[in-house]
């Protein structure tokens, strides 16, 4: 088991780094994309800095906790597009069959194919969110570790959700834009103080829109340090990976059974 | 002990469902509709039919990717669909109309990945490696980017890539479409040598003729969910279509002779090619009557191309 | 000479109405701008709620809690109303068919000009129809009056040119660049950041405002939300005054550069 794990891990290293290879045939386009990436995400730091300026606090948040936040969604969001790039296209890959060439490797299907492709906007992301870390936040040795650990934990969430989303393609035809629309609801979710929302909102952004496991329970834990914290991060992130992988597995029994819904009229 | 390719009373029924405005209609597709075949280990079949005839079912009940209604199949001893990744360590694939090689990457790069997928042994990888980039003429090309090679190097790159793990199941899916004639000769030179060297069984998909006449043995046509045809492709061949062509080279200018049956394919001083009809003429009678018409240098008996027999094959088993 | 004229404008318009007739077919599009908006609206309808909460004051930079909400409004109407003219330009000067098009400077302007204006009205006026229910629906009606709404749609117009020649200027960039995607980033960026999206310009340090306000893109932006909230006349004129200045900057520049392409283009062999 453990001995398949470091196989995997291998594995997703080879890929990565062929992935790399292919983006940097076309250098120009690839740091094109990493800096416009690194320049978005600058803007909404540069906006919450100015806005902070007027009104310190929101509901216990700072803007050091608000740049925490940036720091760890965009870093979790790249390393998890960076590397399982294919779980943007989850949907369409799904819906045009693609699925089939992943099923005649003697790989377990879903990791496989999601480490297909790497997205890469995701890498400027990463890169912004690391960077925004040290140089804003200045953490201490601790605090990094378990920076990189969190952004890590976000990945998880963040890949389990959308192949949450993209499963979608299993039992809908059609699917691609409702799975982008909901997975574009978690990462808009997840950029805003979650100190705002309260109630039933507040539920939703644990269940329905797990934008609370990776804005919240991160921050929350970098601030504490707290154990408890952390554990709560991993356990939420696992449940959604489990919700993810389990709805792509049922959709994948429904396809190897043959019979998707055909929208034709 | 086969080892094969075996298929038992395959059946898939398929339930599409259709959304009449609001209403819910539930179709039943009958695609295949009871198959028994056997493959033995190290053949080589083509596997034909018209679109929609349950081929492309029965490839993907074969290699896991779909389950069936009913039936057994067992490929190298596996069940496909239940043991799907031990089988897909054995089974290699090439399509056409997909790649499997990375495009903005040397084919090496995409040799050295695969070697990872299937947890190749660094020594035998390289053995296996080396003999094909050696075989299949792509030492030059290991390095250049797959974006910069023309389709036939690139089908040659394809075939070996499916190759290295050394499969004992080859699937190709028209491997030769957009390939130029010597490209796609040289393909299926090198399938046919590595059928015969290596023993691998291969399931040939393709809608040219030249693909099955020159590397398969055996031609199994589907329609309708069922096989039609089965059998070594010469006998097919004579089989399904009652005509011989008949080359003759003569010695001076041939006087005109009546020949029933009989159409003039090409005509010149000395030489006659004519496509007879042997149920209206048996080819002993033919030839008979063409020794009439002068003394003969050379005589020749083909059968006729393979085109026409999988058109007939397919017009006659029309519903 | 008058006749040609006319005959110009008519064929503009038409161009701007086909454009508008197939931005309107284009639903999933559009029901995927509304989603956006209702989050974003969400969102910040939640964030004033807090700071005002915290700050206990009822009016902030002069508006109220509402009147900020409803800023948004007007704002992101505008913005998520933008046409991408800026790649169609790019994608003409990289195929070369923008050397045809240069020789007469004013059809090649006036047909993006014509086309774009008709997508963006279209996706304005759905953006501000839904974007006022969602906006009722969360906090409710601000305080309008006709002479109010008069004048925002008065400042619109200048508000939609000024934008386009800022996004043609960005296209033109394909003349010198590899790819305009980064600047058009950037343009945009710039124009939620200084323009005053999310928030007007008066929550911003007092130090910057003036150069803020000054600029185009408050022009675009802060200058029609603000006329949608909080109109006085005195404003209306202010933001007259900036706009016709941005717009003779901006198209001087935008047939400077095309000037310039021209030369580059006869030159270079297109």
């Amino acid at each position: 088991m453990i001995r398949s794990l470091f196989d995997y891990l291998r594995l997703a290293a080879t890929y990565v780094r062929f992935n790399l290879k292919a983006h940097l045939e076309y250098r120009g386009a690839f740091f094109s994309q990493v800096v416009s990436m690194f320049i978005n995400d600058g803007a909404w730091v540069i906006f919450w800095i100015l806005f902070f300026k007027r009104f310190p606090v929101l509901h216990g948040w700072t803007i050091t906790d608000v740049i925490t936040l940036w720091a760890v969604v965009t870093a979790g969001f790249g390393l998890a597009f960076g590397i399982m790039g294919n779980a943007f296209q989850l949907a369409t890959l799904i819906a045009q069959g693609e699925i089939d060439v992943w099923l005649l490797q003697p790989r377990a299907v879903l990791p496989h194919m999601l480490l297909g492709r790497s997205a890469p906007s995701a890498w400027g992301d990463a890169l912004f969110g690391f960077v925004v870390y040290l140089g804003f936040v200045r953490p201490d040795w601790p605090r990094m570790l378990a920076f990189i650990f969190l952004s890590l934990i976000v990945g998880v969430v963040f890949i389990g959700f959308a192949v949450l989303c993209g499963s979608l393609s299993f039992f809908m035809g059609h699917a691609g834009a409702l799975a982008d629309q909901w997975r574009n609801a978690l990462i808009s979710f997840s950029t805003y103080p979650p100190t705002l929302f309260q109630g039933a909102v507040k539920v939703l952004l644990y269940t329905v829109i797990p934008a609370g496991f990776v804005s919240y329970l991160p921050v929350q834990t970098l601030r504490s340090m707290s154990a408890v914290d952390g554990l709560l991060c991993v356990g939420g992130a696992l449940l959604v990976l489990a919700a993810g992988v389990s709805a792509f597995y049922w959709g994948l029994r429904r396809y190897e059974s043959g019979n998707l819904v055909s929208m034709n009229g | 002990m086969n080892r094969g390719v075996e298929i038992r009373d395959l059946r898939k029924k398929f339930a599409l469902v259709r959304w009449q405005g609001f209403r819910r209609c539930v179709k039943h597709v009958t695609a295949v509709d009871g198959i028994t075949l056997d493959v033995p280990a190290g053949q080589c079949v083509a596997f034909i039919g018209p679109n929609g005839a349950g081929k492309s079912t029965t490839i993907k009940i074969l290699t896991g990717i779909l389950h069936p209604s009913s039936g057994e199949v067992k490929v190298l001893g596996f069940t496909p669909w239940s043991e799907r990744r031990k089988l897909a360590q054995h089974v290699g694939a090439v399509f056409g109309q997909r790649s499997q090689l990375w495009y903005h990457l040397p084919p090496n790069d995409t040799f050295e990945l695969i070697a990872r997928i299937y947890g190749l042994e660094r020594g035998l990888y390289q053995q296996t490696r080396d003999a094909l980039v050696d075989r299949f003429a792509l030492g030059p090309l290991m390095d250049t980017p797959v974006r910069k090679l023309s389709l036939g190097q690139r089908m040659r790159a394809e075939v070996a890539a499916s190759l290295l793990h050394r499969p004992k199941v080859l699937f190709l899916d028209e491997p030769t479409i957009g390939l130029d004639a010597i490209a796609r000769q040289e393909l299926r030179d090198l399938v046919r040598e590595w059928n015969a060297r290596e023993g691998i069984t291969v399931f040939l998909t393709s809608h040219d003729a030249g693909d099955i006449e020159h590397v398969a043995g055996r031609v199994v046509v589907i329609n309708h969910g069922r096989v039609v045809v089965d059998g070594p492709v010469a006998e097919v061949r004579r089989r399904y279509v009652s005509t011989r062509i008949l080359r003759a080279q003569f010695q001076d200018p041939p006087r005109a002779v009546d020949v029933p049956g009989c159409v003039m394919r090409s005509q010149s001083a000395y030489e006659w090619v004519m496509e007879i009809d042997v149920t209206v003429t048996p080819v002993q009678e033919a030839i008979a009557r063409l020794v009439e018409a002068g003394p003969i240098a050379d005589i020749a008996v083909e059968d006729p191309p393979l085109e026409r027999v999988i058109t007939r094959i397919y017009r006659e088993h029309a519903p | 000479m008058r006749t040609g004229w006319l005959k110009s404008v008519s064929k503009y318009s038409w161009i701007g109405y086909t454009a508008a007739r197939s931005e309107w077919a284009y639903s999933a599009a559009n029901v995927s701008r509304i989603i956006f908006m209702a989050t974003v609206l969400y969102v910040f309808m939640r964030l004033w709620s807090v700071v005002y909460e915290g700050a206990g004051v009822e009016r902030l930079g002069g508006l109220t809690e509402k009147q900020m909400l409803w800023y948004l409004v007007a704002t992101e109407s505008i913005i998520m109303s933008m046409p991408r003219l800026w790649y169609e330009v790019d994608h003409e000067v990289r195929t070369g068919a923008v050397a045809v098009q240069l020789i007469r400077p004013l059809s090649y302007i006036g047909a993006h000009f014509g086309r774009s204006t008709g997508e963006r009205l279209v996706r304005f006026a759905i953006n501000l129809v839904m974007g006022s229910l969602i906006a009722t629906l969360f906090a409710g009606p601000i305080a309008f009056s006709l002479s109010g709404l008069a004048m925002f749609a008065m400042v619109l117009p200048m508000a939609f040119i000024i934008d386009f020649f800022g996004a043609m200027l960005v296209g033109l960039c394909a003349f010198w660049l590899e790819s305009t995607q980064g600047i058009a980033l950037i343009y945009s960026r710039l124009m939620m950041l200084l323009g005053g999206l999310m928030v007007p310009l008066e929550v911003y340090p007092d130090s910057v405002q003036p150069i803020l306000r000054a600029l185009p893109f408050a022009a675009i932006l802060n200058a029609p939300g603000r006329m949608l909230v909080a109109p006085t006349f005195a404003l209306f004129v202010q933001c007259l005054g900036l706009q016709a200045l941005c717009l003779v900057v901006y198209g001087f520049g935008v047939f400077a550069l095309h000037r310039y392409a021209l030369r580059r283009v006869f030159v270079n062999g297109g």
